[in-house]
């Protein structure tokens, strides 16, 4: 392999940015985005699918529901409380705890599950980073040969780039613009 | 008028939405309308006259219940849409939302032929009840219902005119910037929703709730309209579905965006419905009181009690169908995002919901009157299709507007996001 260098583009506006990220997909180039804001244009020009969190949240929720029936009919017939004529195991009030645990377990797993797959947290900035895509710019990051690098730094300077700078891809805990 | 300086310095032109002018509206769709409407007229007369049972005017109220909320909740969500500034479906949604809204000032001519039936549908009519001769007497009841529907039918016909003002349809169409709506309908949005909640409420308390004038709940109010709200959303949503293959292609409700839109509605408050309904019945549940209880009971709704309660009624099984049709399908069906863009599931649990609010109605009215079993014949049918062809004659002009605004290129260029 020949010397590997890290390209960093950055974009002062998201539509270009959208479109670089386009322009790298087509070209099949292999890259990283930093957005500022949470961009539902970005996501969908990354074609990132759905989050997997949904489905740690649907589990966590009938888990919940299961919990709440277990514990309300365990402890009703572990502990008959006999009231007002109504059954020992009376399903109404339950569904409240039920109900209840639901929200929480499905919360606590949405919660857990956004950290986990957001890899969080995260200590050392991500290779690329710079404290300006925290800001007003966005950011896209590639990694490559030095072969290529002045083709992909063509690409995103059509696409749009302020400003796209060479680093060396081992020396980026040091990146703090 | 408007003291918008933006929104005058920007071109304003009355073809900004085109009128109905272009709509018609197939006339065999009108014959059967009225067709229907006669059917029900005749029914309703045949019932008075020959039936000693109070058939004819009790599917009169639960009919005048249903499709008056169909359209004052369709009304209020328009009303809605302005308090949170939606422009998702531009104009089309506003349209799609107030479509109905001719059957209230019909609805409001119409109550006046319950004063003729008070006698055999509110029990307080011939003996008064005792401990509140003041609130339950028929000049006071009629006098504050007559005086809050019409309160509500004005406020209404007013929201309405300013809705579909120029100004206030031009905010509507446009959605890449973050002015508020126009002053004026800024105004009556908030006015309309409180006195919605309130006129809904009392109608709820009086003419259902005063139908077994033992019996009380402090949130059938807040229950009663927020059913009324999600009829006007799920007939909101089997609009866009019917509309959606009889448009122009490309149409706005062929838009997978508004139909996952719509499905969030009927989804969303398909649940509060649920909620209101669960939080009373808890309540009533763990009182266990049996003036609170035999309401329950009479309808088969109680379980989980003593061995009385869950005893079989004939009212158990329209009394289930409804939380099955309006929540639980609902639920079910609309989890996920891809039955909500897909109109023959939208249009299933919307049409099937709109029965569940239908029979809700009933469920909510007839078994005050006649416990013991399920009065239904041909002459409720009668009256039911009656009102169906009088709600469909005064829909014309509210979905010709609708039609207009959802295939208008100015709002489907707008609404391209």
């Amino acid at each position: 392999m020949s010397a590997e260098i890290e390209l960093v583009a950055t974009f002062a506006d998201e539509e270009e940015c959208v479109h670089a990220v386009g322009v790298l997909k087509r070209n099949a180039v292999a890259f990283r985005v930093f957005s500022p804001i949470p961009s539902e244009h970005l996501l969908h020009a990354i074609g990132r699918g759905l989050s997997p969190v949904r489905k740690f949240v649907l589990m966590g929720g009938i888990a919940g529901v299961l919990t709440g029936l277990a514990v309300t009919v365990g402890t009703s017939w572990e502990w008959n409380l006999v009231a007002g004529g109504k059954p020992v195991v009376s399903i109404p009030p339950f569904i409240i705890i039920m109900f209840e645990l639901m929200v929480l377990f499905g919360g606590l797993s949405a919660a857990l599950s956004f950290f986990l797959f957001a890899r969080l947290p995260q200590f050392d900035p991500i290779a690329g980073y710079s404290e300006k895509f925290g800001a007003d710019r966005f950011g896209i990051a590639v990694e490559c040969d030095e072969a290529h690098s002045a083709k992909i730094e063509a690409l995103m300077r059509e696409a749009g780039a302020e400003e796209v700078a060479h680093q060396d891809p081992r020396a980026q805990a040091s990146v703090a613009n | 008028m408007s003291a918008h300086p933006q929104a005058s310095a920007r071109p304003i032109a009355s073809e900004i939405i085109p009128g109905a002018t272009g709509v018609r509206v197939p006339l065999a769709l009108v014959a059967i309308l009225v067709v229907l409407t006669l059917i029900g007229v005749v029914g309703f007369v045949v019932g008075v006259v020959t039936e000693t049972e109070p058939h004819a005017w009790q599917a009169f109220l639960v009919n005048f219940l249903f499709f008056f909320g169909v359209a004052q909740g369709g009304v209020m969500i328009s009303g809605a849409f302005y308090l949170t500034q939606a422009r998702w479906g531009g104009p089309g949604a506003y349209r799609l939302a107030e479509s109905f809204y001719l059957f209230i000032p019909v609805a409001f001519v119409l109550f006046w032929v319950l004063f003729f039936g008070r006698a055999e549908l509110w029990p307080w009519v011939t003996k008064p009840v005792a401990k509140n001769p003041t609130w339950l007497n028929t000049p006071f009841f009629f006098a504050r219902e007559g005086f809050a529907l019409l309160a509500l039918t004005l406020l209404d016909l007013w929201f309405i005119r300013t809705s579909q003002r120029v100004d206030v349809r031009q905010w509507a169409l446009s959605n890449d910037n973050i002015e508020m709506p126009p002053t004026a309908i800024r105004r009556i949005a908030p006015a309309l929703a409180l006195t919605y909640a309130a006129v809904m409420s009392l109608i709820a308390f009086d003419l259902i709730m005063s139908l077994a004038p033992q019996w009380k709940s402090t949130l059938f109010g807040a229950f009663f309209f927020a059913g009324a709200f999600w009829s006007g959303i799920v007939a909101m949503a089997l609009t866009a579905v019917v509309l959606r293959g009889r448009l122009a292609p490309g149409n706005l409700f062929t838009r997978d965006s508004i139909m996952h839109d719509l499905g969030k509605f009927t989804f969303a408050f398909s649940v509060f419905w649920a909620y209101t309904l669960f939080a009373q019945y808890i309540v009533i549940w763990y009182g266990d009181i049996p003036a609170e209880t035999f309401f329950l009971v009479v309808r088969g709704a109680l379980i989980g009690g003593p061995a009385g309660y869950t005893m079989y009624t004939p009212w158990m099984i329209p009394t289930w169908t409804v939380p099955l049709l309006v929540w639980v399908l609902p639920f079910v069906v609309l989890m996920g995002v891809k039955p909500k863009k897909t109109p023959a599931f939208l249009g299933t649990v919307a049409f099937l919901g709109l029965i569940g609010m239908w029979l809700e109605r009933y469920v909510l009215v007839v078994p005050s009157i006649t416990p013991r079993y399920v009065p239904f014949n041909w002459i409720e049918l009668a009256v039911t299709l009656g009102f169906l062809g009088i709600f469909g004659l005064c829909a014309i002009p509210g979905m010709k507007l609708t039609i207009a605004a959802a295939t208008a290129p100015q709002v489907l260029e707008a609404a391209e996001e």
